[in-house]
């Protein structure tokens, strides 16, 4: 039994993966100095590529040999690579570099009009952030993941998927924030001893987010390895060392009433309530209420003084 | 502002006045002193006291001209609506999944009462926008939808009739249900899209970014950012040639200009007060608000403005984001942090803060009592109620304190009365 309820846990996620995938826009790879990005990037990149999509890789941190190296020639012959690496500013008047710069290769990647899915991963969005403006990078990444057909009318059927790599301590919380907004999928890496674990954050359009985590590997041909894994599908857990807060406890009045106490309230004649019983007391007036008594037993700093005070003036 | 409505119709009525006395002078000679009342005669634009414009009404208090914000709770929480002429700042809660629907709210009221919509936006389409309207609630399903959704909520306890607060019965609940044949302030369901023969009789421009943003611009330093200045030539140019601000004036009907701003301040519109805390054009959002109010204020036009307020880094530019606007209202969503399992806001999905309201031509604030305010999204409706476990419960410590010894102290015994009348003044 639990075979296949695990089997059905795997395939189950297989499912939520598959539908985080086919949402398109853009995908942040968020890693860090702990566990790195780029092995990831380059597993999906090759998910797409063997799906038959188009990719263009726009590679800025690392040179184009390291960057195909482990993919086999199949694959290697699908990827169109737009380098940035060898020559950034343009400098070798050899015209092999992109012209424009960074931002003229994301312009000119906006433009290309073949038809069918694709694929752009920008190898990494932190060199880019880091030389251009903020807000030109967000315009153009937002332009990029939102390709609009030519003839301006329907919205385009195939998703145009923008996987970025992101060094998340690099940056402060304003870019990061505002990258964060501009994304459908978030996906930050961690692990632990060899075990790779990625928190997914998806957010669907005018859908609530829904936050899982993934545990996966990364075989030495790039594969995608989805694996069981503590499934979280997590509303965030509450710091253990503060308890819950229930407001409930400590009342000093009571809330939950039996039956037999509701009873005796509801059968409670309140003080102001005009019954028939009052009624008859006040008609026909008793023994006891000829006159109204006060006791009155004085304090301590009560003052007693039977003089008017009002005596000393000469009024 | 009604300042531009009465400007027009003072002016309709001198000349309707001079008119008539010249007439009336022709006839006696007495007096030129008419009275001013409504004449049947007079075309369209001239004598009534106060247009009427569909959609609008005056306010209770002052007679200042209010359009409704589309959510007639929000509408109550502001004082009857939104005064014509004025900004309407919503801060985005963190997803802006809920900014999006007051957002659309708006809007969609527009086109119910036959207004004119401008739509800005750096990220959508504004035709997109249009198309994910929300349907209005007609008259003879919307008491059975509203009820339906109501009614699964009711607890046990409101049912019975209040013995000892029994005022309290008295007191108007926070959402009147939906009035069959109310002008102002309509009900929309959030299940079904409005239709599409709705959207077409309505006038709309749209004014979406990337597509005015030429890519071979060379942007020249200016105080404003680039994306702002041709967002006012925009708005500028709508309510010069429609009208609204009183330039043509005997042509055609009055209409309100409802203005929806989307984002504003993110980094999709050139600004960089959400990436950077010490930014180079940190005064190009609060120079826009003030061209805009100014531009606001001589047209008969309402604005919403959406911002991610959250990410914008540096708290200093929030605070004059605020000034700068008239009515400001924030979101905060429960979505991811602590208070999603907080059983004290287990029935709500966000609160909604009113953080600012104008005082306009009066000297006092329209203020509801209530501060607690959350709202529900539920399948159909955007509710905001007010949160009536915390009036119950109370704050922890001080509070119990004293209702323990209230308890304690008032015990009917006439010998110690005063006695334990003096031990409570003393522990407070």
């Amino acid at each position: 039994v639990t075979a296949s309820k695990g089997a059905g846990q795997g395939s189950r996620r297989t499912l939520e993966m598959e539908s985080v995938w086919g949402l398109g826009g853009l995908v942040l790879l968020r890693d860090s100095v702990e566990w790195e990005g780029r092995s990831l990037l380059k597993a999906l990149v090759k998910k797409s590529a063997l799906c038959g999509e188009q990719v263009h890789i726009l590679g800025c941190e690392v040179s184009e040999d390291e960057f195909r190296e482990g993919f086999d020639s199949s694959i290697n012959s699908r990827l169109v690579y737009h380098d940035l690496f060898r020559d950034p500013f343009n400098w070798s008047q050899a015209g092999e570099a992109l012209p424009g710069g960074p931002l003229g290769a994301l312009r000119a990647l906006c433009r290309r009009t073949e038809p069918g899915p694709v694929t752009i991963a920008l190898d990494s969005l932190s060199w880019l952030l880091l030389h251009l403006p903020c807000t030109t990078l967000c315009q153009a990444l937002c332009a990029l993941s939102q390709q609009h057909s030519p003839l301006g009318g329907s919205p385009p059927v195939e998703p145009v998927r923008v996987l970025g790599l992101l060094h998340m301590e690099l940056h402060g919380p304003g870019p990061m924030g505002a990258l964060s907004s501009l994304a459908q999928t978030e996906v930050t890496l961690s692990g632990t001893a060899g075990q790779a674990l990625a928190h997914i954050l998806c957010q669907r359009p005018r859908q609530h987010p829904t936050h899982q985590t993934q545990c996966f590997s990364i075989l030495p041909d790039f594969s995608l390895d989805l694996q069981e894994g503590p499934l979280l599908e997590s509303q965030p857990h509450p710091d253990p060392h503060i308890p819950p807060v229930e407001p409930t406890t400590h009342l000093t009045f009571n809330l939950n009433l039996s039956k037999k106490e509701r009873e005796a309230k509801d059968s409670l004649t309140l003080p102001f309530q005009f019954s028939s019983e009052k009624q008859q007391a006040l008609l026909r007036p008793g023994p006891s209420q000829a006159t109204s008594n006060i006791f009155y037993e004085p304090d301590v700093y009560d003052d007693l003084d039977q003089e008017d005070p009002d005596d000393d003036l000469d009024v | 502002m009604a300042a531009a409505a009465t400007c027009g119709t003072s002016a309709g009525n001198k000349g309707c006045t001079a008119a008539a006395a010249a007439a009336a002078g022709g006839k006696n000679n007495v007096t030129s002193f008419q009275r001013k009342g409504p004449r049947a005669s007079v075309p369209d634009s001239g004598c009534a006291r106060l247009v009427s414009i569909a959609g609008t009404r005056p306010s209770v208090r002052n007679g200042q001209l209010l359009v409704s914000t589309g959510l007639p709770a929000l509408d109550q929480l502001l004082g009857g609506g939104l005064a014509v002429g004025t900004v309407l700042l919503i801060e985005e809660d963190k997803y802006n999944i809920y900014s999006s629907l007051l957002f659309k709210y708006f809007l969609a009221e527009g086109v119910i009462n036959g207004h004119t919509l401008l739509v800005a936006s750096a990220k959508e389409d504004p035709a997109d926008i249009l198309q994910e309207l929300p349907a209005p609630l007609l008259d003879d399903n919307c008491k059975k939808d509203f009820d339906e959704d109501v009614g699964n909520h009711k607890t046990p306890e409101s049912n019975i009739k209040m013995k000892i607060a029994w005022r309290y019965q008295l007191l108007p609940k926070m959402e009147p249900g939906p009035v069959s044949s109310s002008r102002f302030g309509h009900y929309y369901d959030l299940s079904k899209r409005m239709p599409q023969e709705l959207i077409e009789t309505s006038k709309w421009h749209g004014f979406f970014f990337p597509e005015k943003l030429s890519p071979t611009l060379n942007i020249e330093p200016c105080s404003l950012t680039h994306g702002y200045i041709k967002l006012l030539q925009f708005i500028q140019n709508v309510i010069y040639e429609e009208g609204f601000d009183g330039s043509n004036p005997q042509k055609k009907q009055k209409n309100i200009l409802r203005i929806g701003i989307q984002n504003l301040g993110s980094p999709l519109w050139g600004d960089d007060i959400c990436c950077t805390e010490n930014c180079d054009n940190s005064h190009s959002l609060t120079k826009f608000l003030y061209v805009l109010r100014g531009l606001l204020r001589t047209s008969l036009s309402a604005c919403i403005i959406t911002m991610p307020t959250h990410l914008i880094q540096n708290k200093a530019i929030i605070a004059r984001v605020t000034n700068l606007s008239d009515t400001v209202v924030g979101l905060e969503s429960f979505i991811g942090s602590e208070r999603e399992t907080n059983p004290l806001y287990k029935d709500y999905h966000g609160l909604i803060h009113i953080r600012q309201i104008p005082r306009l031509n009066n000297l006092i604030y329209d203020v509801s009592d209530v501060k607690d305010l959350a709202f529900k999204l539920k399948r159909k409706l955007f509710t905001i109620e007010c949160i009536t476990k915390l009036t119950f419960y109370g704050t922890q410590g001080q509070k119990y304190l004293l209702s323990g010894h209230l308890q304690r102290n008032f015990a009917i015994n006439n010998n110690h009365y005063f006695r334990r009348l003096h031990t409570l003044k003393k522990i407070y």
